[in-house]
């Protein structure tokens, strides 16, 4: 028997229309079929709105099919006599950690789901620690989950579900949120709990490298499941995978590409190391010495100076925590710098200096020269010239219509009548919004147009230079790529300033100028691309991951082969390895 | 501040380890026995249990006093309006219209001790317990007299839960605050209805993902088998021991005493 059966099912949300009053329904799952058995490991992969989400919440029963049966264990989840059953065997681990945790205390939120199901205490308190030294978080016990990292809150939710004995995990996207360390920490745990304890986990994610070990692959689109198989076989076809607004991981685009351009690979290589050990059986020149061009963009003088910053605040032990020590660097008129760091190194400290919306304790933020903290009266100014979108501005969001919610930030400036509208407009095109949407409601929009258009209220305010913390968190891999070239547009078209902070070292490797590495307060490195990545071993070391391709090419150097330091993307590796490689 | 732990001072001490229910009902008792007690020694049987509740509970002394601080300007007020307004007794004092009389005076002293310890000792209660436990001890106690669609049950549900959500909100608005400050929003100047129009930006945004937030938690405790019609157990049943009993007989006692007291002058 099946574990988890799904036959032909199908499940609509209606959304409302307000003119006509009518309920507009909307097919987020569309007749899909699906068997999962015990002790599977079945990742579920999709971009956002192609309803995996939704399945999700069909396979325990919080979303009942509108046709078709969805059986756990023989159960159909129709049946609301058998819903307790279905989520005692099935449990679930949602996206955002703060919104599943119900206590304030540890221990009281692992026991809240055993509770529930109206266990005697002595056995709550055995299940509680039991589960919780099974996901390493015992000396927790006592804490307040507030106090945890995300990886650490998410623990605590599986060590939640682990309690009430389920015979399936579902993580519903419960990495999207997450720092790269947090994203491990949870996969590394679905991955112990299957082989271990052999529970049947159901891993959904828009993150394609987290599928790679799982047993099976689902795909789904628009609603209907796709593609179904091995991770090896359906993760190696770039084409079908971007037709798809899926992507693949860099080593397996470039063992793609040098596969089309001749050179006799196998088709199914997925990591770094897969594609590193098909390298090495080739015939290649150990001799040559291949070099490449970094070109470097020319950027102007300074705009922003930090000048040997230092910020701390005092904790709840009134002992002051620094979280910036003595910080310098320039950013440049015109560039785009990157910067990297593990959650707590003081990235979003930092930049909150940049617009005055923190004052240092020591040291000085220059704008053009001048001190941003010497005249409060000038704040505003300075405020509009560096503009900040913060992660998630999205949830800044207020006004009725999209005119509006852009206009804020230049009506607190004072400007009126058709500037006001020019400057909407504009701000609306660089962004990618049509102006006929302007009417509607920004929190009718997906998200990651209601991210733009929140963008697009900063850039309103004309500022020279933009701020972005995070821009593409929680976004699949399709809108992530849109918001990035919409803003090297806005560098390259209209000449803005950027600085970004983030988290993928890909993507920054792939778009910044330079690129500033924070550890712990401090300045780690600030260099081109090429040169922060050409010592990569110092980057592991503070917990940093490198680009694949850095990764790559460290191996072949190791190998023997006269290849250049600081590669970090697929096109330059191409090039250099094409030169080598003796057909 | 601390949101999470409120006033909670972390200590062992024998009032810290009281079930909740017997500090919730001892609290009780103590502001009937202060509004019993109407002469000297009355207070003074009132203080000497603020004392020894005091030398039990192991509560550093600027603490109680923080307390009083907080309730410093409504003293002023009632020591001005009583001795001004009332008229009546021996005159001590007068000038122009002020009229400072013996009555007035000693119902202002009175006043003022009464509000003092029952300030200082109702802290007792949230110094010494923290707000989850405190939750538990109102969810019991509450429990008899619930019936019918409102389960006691579920309003200590939302009490845990608003408990849990003020760190994180706060946190929210915090940031809401910024962003909106770095689009030009300017919270501090103008006149009231200005301000007032000022705060939509961050109320829309913070009602907006509170919203949400309730949505996803809904789900999440749906997921996990909670249901308002089940009936759910806990991992610590609160349950009285020797000390909770000895508690209650002191309490019983002292109000008994400070009851007895209003007789003997």
């Amino acid at each position: 028997m099946n574990f988890i059966s799904c036959e032909d099912v199908v499940y609509e949300y209606y959304s409302y229309d307000e003119e006509t009053e009518e309920k507009i329904p909307l097919v987020a799952v569309d007749g899909v079929t699906l068997d999962i058995q015990k002790g599977e490991f079945v990742a579920l992969l999709g971009a956002n709105g192609s309803g995996k989400s939704t399945l999700a919440k069909l396979l325990n029963a919080l979303n009942i099919p509108k046709s078709g049966v969805v059986t756990v264990k023989g159960l159909s989840s129709s049946d609301i006599k058998n819903t307790r059953e279905i989520r005692k065997s099935v449990g679930m681990v949602f996206q955002n950690p703060d919104n599943q945790i119900v206590a304030s205390i540890v221990e009281a939120e692992v026991a809240f789901g055993v509770e529930n199901l109206g266990i005697p205490s002595k056995e709550i308190r055995e299940r509680v620690d039991k589960s919780l030294a099974s996901v390493e978080m015992l000396k927790f016990l006592k804490s307040s989950p507030m106090e945890l990292s995300g990886g650490q809150k998410q623990r605590i939710s599986v060590a939640g579900i682990l309690a009430m004995r389920p015979e399936c995990i579902i993580f519903d996207e419960s990495t999207a949120m997450l720092d790269p360390i947090g994203r491990k920490d949870v996969l590394e745990n679905a991955f112990k709990l299957n082989k271990e304890q052999g529970m049947t986990v159901i891993l959904i994610t828009h993150y394609m490298d987290e599928c790679v070990n799982a047993d099976r692959l689902v795909i789904m689109s628009n609603g209907k499941i796709v593609e179904q198989g091995k991770p090896c076989d359906l993760l190696t076809d770039s084409e079908r995978m971007k037709s798809l607004k899926l992507e693949v991981t860099p080593a397996t685009e470039l063992a793609y590409r040098l596969s089309s351009f001749g050179i006799d690979l196998e088709k199914k290589i997925l990591t770094v190391d897969e594609l590193y050990q098909n390298l090495m059986k080739l015939n290649m020149d150990k001799s040559k010495a291949p070099v490449v061009d970094n070109k470097r963009r020319e950027t102007g003088e300074a705009i922003i100076e930090l000048k040997d910053l230092c910020y701390g605040y005092s904790g709840s032990d009134l002992k002051k925590h620094a979280v910036l020590e003595h910080v310098s660097f320039d950013i440049k008129k015109g560039e785009i710098l990157g910067i990297i760091g593990h959650t707590g190194s003081g990235k979003s400290t930092l930049i909150q200096h940049m617009n005055a919306l923190l004052f240092a304790d020591e040291g000085e933020v220059l704008y053009k020269g001048k001190n941003v903290a010497s005249d409060k009266k000038e704040l505003k100014k300075i405020r509009q010239s560096v503009g900040m979108v913060f992660q998630y501005p999205e949830n800044q969001l207020f006004e009725s219509n999209i005119f509006d919610e852009v206009a804020f930030g230049p009506k607190n400036m004072g400007i009126e009548g058709e500037e006001l509208k020019e400057r909407v407009y504009s701000s609306l095109k660089m962004v990618g919004i049509s102006d006929t949407m302007c009417k509607s409601s920004p929190f009718a929009l997906s998200g990651g147009q209601k991210r733009r258009v929140a963008i697009a209220g900063v850039l309103a305010m004309d500022p020279e230079v933009l701020v972005l913390d995070e821009p593409m968190a929680g976004l699949d891999p399709y809108s992530r790529k849109e918001i990035l070239s919409n803003i090297r547009e806005l560098n390259v078209k209209h000449g803005i300033t950027i600085v970004i902070v983030s988290h993928s070292m890909d993507e920054i490797a792939s778009f910044a100028d330079r690129i500033l590495v924070m550890n712990e307060g401090r300045v780690e490195r600030l260099g081109y691309a090429d040169e922060v990545f050409s010592n990569a071993g110092e980057l592991n070391k503070i917990g940093l991951d490198v680009p694949q391709m850095t990764q790559l090419f460290d191996k072949l150097r190791e190998s023997g082969y006269k290849l250049p330091k600081g590669v970090y993307t697929v096109d330059t590796a191409e090039k250099l390895l094409k030169e080598l490689i003796i057909k | 501040m601390n949101l999470i732990l409120g006033q909670y001072y972390p200590a062992e001490s024998f009032v810290h380890r009281l079930d909740p229910r017997t500090k919730i009902n001892s609290v009780i008792l103590y502001i009937i026995a202060v509004f019993l007690a109407n002469n000297i020694l009355g207070y003074v049987i009132c203080g000497l249990m603020l004392l020894l509740i005091f030398y039990l509970s192991k509560i550093p002394l600027r603490l109680c006093l923080k307390s009083l601080k907080s309730i410093f300007v409504i003293i002023i007020f009632t020591v001005i309006f009583n001795l001004v307004l009332i008229r009546t007794g021996e005159v001590w004092f007068e000038f122009g219209i002020i009229k400072i009389t013996s009555d007035g005076a000693k119902t202002t002293a009175e006043l003022c001790v009464r509000l003092m310890l029952l300030v200082v000792g109702s802290g007792f209660l949230t110094f010494t317990t923290t707000p989850l436990n405190l939750c538990d001890g109102i969810e019991r106690l509450i429990r008899p007299i619930c019936f019918g669609k409102v389960s006691s049950q579920e309003i200590a549900m939302m009490m845990s839960i608003a408990l849990r959500f003020i760190p994180t909100l706060s946190d929210e608005l915090n940031k809401i605050r910024k962003a909106q400050i770095a689009r030009g929003a300017d919270f501090e100047s103008g006149g009231l209805i200005n301000r007032a129009k000022a705060l939509l930006p961050l109320l829309v945004p913070l009602f907006v993902s509170s919203f949400r937030r309730a949505d996803e938690l809904a789900m999440a405790m749906e997921s996990r088998c909670y249901s308002s019609e089940i009936r759910r157990s806990r991992l610590h049943e609160l349950s009285y021991g020797k000390k909770d009993m000895l508690a209650y007989a002191v309490m019983l006692m002292f109000t008994l005493c400070v009851f007895v007291s209003r007789f003997a002058i």
